[in-house]
């Protein structure tokens, strides 16, 4: 394989782009995909390096990996101990990659590394994070499509973050931003949520989404519990890096005024002939108030906790090409 | 993998004292001897875990007598995995060993234990045959068989002290307390190779049991279930307790009101009311924790990595590159919560 990387002088500084997949028993997409990130990038004046993460995969994905590191210089693999899943597999991808744009996608050939260049286009404009949609999925309907879609309008009447497609891989970001997102348990799907806090300028474009060539599907309709939960972390999060204390302070709210409702309802015989304070009503009141005291009590724990830690709300603000792009808020 | 030194593996042998100990100077020279068989470089490392003077004592009559090892003495006792994490401090070996103080495996056990690191990172011994009551063996694999059904991984021996492992596997998991004993369970975890090795049981090797271990298992058990299951999601866990407690408080709620709207019964009277009130609002609260928990791991969570990298492939085009910025990742591990 010819690659210019190996006469070109600039390989030794810092590449443009970086290409991050993550693989998890996918042995016949490993070829096929690097020949297609090569084809479609080689066009383009920029240089590029791919990064491979190997996701503890029991098949050869591995040892094809490292056959193609071995003729081409611009291939990084990173290999996992073992199965930890994709979230993880991206976020080792973006902490090894060094590129000043970072790229990434699916194993499993259902994204088009075509589309790459089009996303390199729309950062060019001063986007800070790019996000693929598929908008003629081939996928299956009930199981992957129908699920997919009440979650995006989920995540993005929750979070305010209006993306049609929260969970097509293929996304592009500025690196500084992306690299300072904490990226853990299963938030890849959340990456433009939890990037909101740095306020960056999101554009999405439309993807060629191919249908599964090789092996299976590795989702099932079991994460739905699973988004529901972390969707209510982003809520929280994103609202407690914002005004810490109001979050908490709105969940106390329902149950101060339930609680002090049941208090009334149980008093107010009292002063009427019959004299008689309902205890039942009473009881359930005070419950209802010291519960609304004790999660506000949990906010200002949490304020003690966010103080503490090392993620500053204040720090993802220099984050972005534009600060003032706060606008964009559509 | 990397194991590319020349030479012999130097071994580091840690040997955390607590309070059951057998005779130092018997336990030396039996734990010495199949080493010195081996013809390997090895250091002895006792960590007395508080005072113990007797044991202390014969150590000193040891030294005097010109054998080398170091001691180091806890000023009290902070358990056994704290000693042991101490130990590993003063230890310099490539291979770790740990053996316990007193006599529980036989000590010709102890070569087939480190030849087996050659196919794994971390060997863990199990006392094959194994002595011990109906009831105790009835105990015993309740626990293993409970802690199996949580974590996903089968021990049959975890109380069982005698461990081999590369250096890595003490580097990347930090233990305290008594976690030792969950060393396998988080190591398997971590991605390390655990294999188990059936040993040899010492003669001298009797233990009772007591109610204190029945109620001390299934705290032990919570302890893992927790450290492996949700200390990366705790919203996950609270939230299904949080939303469990929540849902069953609003259907009795919804019942109660039922009954008052279409039967016509006085709700301010039924004690009811305050059960349903009291499940809802526990609900919520365990709701609230959880989302604590998830603040805490979000705050921290630029020291906790998710994951952990067996290295890292890459042929730059010339050989006399400047190292990338990222070689360090290959060389060294990467830190984990």
């Amino acid at each position: 394989m010819s690659s210019p990387a190996e006469t070109d002088p600039t390989t030794f500084l810092r590449p443009d782009l970086s290409v991050i997949v993550p693989f998890f028993n996918e042995e016949d997409s490993v070829a096929p995909l690097h020949a297609a990130i090569v084809q479609s990038l080689d066009p383009l004046p920029i240089v590029y390096e791919m990064v491979f993460v190997d996701d503890g995969s029991r098949d050869g994905t591995l040892a094809r990996a490292e056959e193609l590191a071995r003729t081409d210089p611009r291939l990084r693999v990173i290999k996992f101990r073992r199965n930890y899943g994709q979230t993880p597999a991206m976020a080792a991808g973006i902490e090894h990659a060094s590129g000043a744009i970072l790229v990434t996608m699916d194993g499993d050939l259902q994204n088009d590394p075509a589309d790459i260049p089009l996303f390199l286009a729309k950062i060019a404009e001063g986007y800070d994070i790019v996000v693929g949609w598929r908008h003629r999925r081939q996928d299956k309907l009930l199981s992957r499509k129908i699920p997919s879609k009440v979650a995006n309008w989920l995540i993005s009447r929750v979070t305010g973050v209006r993306i049609t497609d929260n969970g097509c891989s293929l996304k592009a970001f500025r690196a500084t931003l992306i690299k300072a997102i904490p990226l853990y348990s299963e938030m890849h799907r959340f990456i433009p949520a939890m990037a909101w806090m740095a306020g960056p300028r999101i554009a999405e474009i439309k993807v060629r989404h191919h249908a599964r060539r090789f092996g299976h599907s590795k989702y099932g309709l079991s994460r739905i519990y699973k988004v529901l939960i972390d969707l209510m972390v982003i809520k929280t999060l994103a609202s407690f890096t914002a005004r810490p204390l109001l979050w908490f302070a709105m969940l106390s709210v329902p149950l101060l005024l339930f609680g002090l409702a049941a208090m009334v309802a149980g008093i107010t015989p009292y002063f009427s002939a019959s004299a008689h304070v309902s205890l039942p009503f009473v009881g359930s009141g005070l419950m209802f108030i010291a519960a609304a005291l004790f999660v506000l009590a949990g906010g200002a724990l949490g304020e003690l906790i966010y103080r503490t830690g090392d993620i500053r709300h204040h720090s993802f603000a220099q984050l972005t090409m534009q600060s003032s792009g706060r606008g964009s808020r559509t | 993998m990397n194991q590319s030194q020349s030479g012999p593996m130097r071994i580091s042998v840690i040997v955390p004292v607590g309070a059951r100990q057998s005779e130092a100077e018997l336990l030396y020279s039996e734990y010495q001897r199949p080493l010195v068989r081996r013809g390997a470089t090895f250091e002895f490392i006792f960590v007395l875990d508080g005072p113990h003077p007797t044991f202390e004592a014969a150590l000193e009559r040891l030294a005097a007598r010109g054998e080398r090892f170091t001691v180091v003495t806890l000023t009290r006792s902070f358990g056994e995995a704290t000693a042991l994490m101490v130990g590993f401090e003063h230890a310099a070996g490539d291979l770790i060993l740990t053996l316990p103080a007193y006599a529980q495996i036989n000590a010709e056990e102890i070569n087939p234990l480190l030849d087996k690191l050659g196919e794994a990172d971390l060997v863990v011994s199990y006392r094959h045959p194994r002595r011990g009551s109906w009831a105790e063996t009835l105990r015993r694999r309740m626990f293993h068989g409970l802690l199996g059904l949580v974590t996903h991984v089968r021990f049959n021996d975890l109380g069982c002290n005698a461990r081999a492992m590369r250096r890595k596997v003490l580097e990347e998991i930090p233990l305290y307390g008594e976690q030792q004993r969950f060393l396998p369970v988080l190591a398997d975890r971590q991605g390390f190779r655990v294999r188990e090795l059936a040993v040899r049981q010492c003669a001298q090797d009797v233990r009772r049991d007591r109610t204190q271990s029945y109620a001390r298992g299934i705290l032990d058990i919570f302890n893992v279930f927790f450290l492996v299951r949700f200390t990366k999601k705790p919203l996950r866990f609270f939230g299904m307790i949080g939303v469990a407690l929540c849902s069953l408080g609003a259907l009795a709620l919804l019942y109660l009101v039922f009954e008052r709207l279409a039967l016509d019964r006085s709700l301010a009277d039924r004690p009811a009311l305050m059960l349903a009130s009291l499940f809802i609002v526990l609900g919520v609260q365990v709701f609230a924790l959880g989302l604590l928990g998830e603040l805490i791991i979000f705050a921290h969570a630029g020291g906790i990595k998710d994951y952990q990298v067996d290295r890292v492939i890459h042929f730059p085009a010339v050989a006399s590159e400047p190292p990338p910025a990222h070689a360090s990742h290959a060389a060294r591990p990467v830190a984990v919560s």
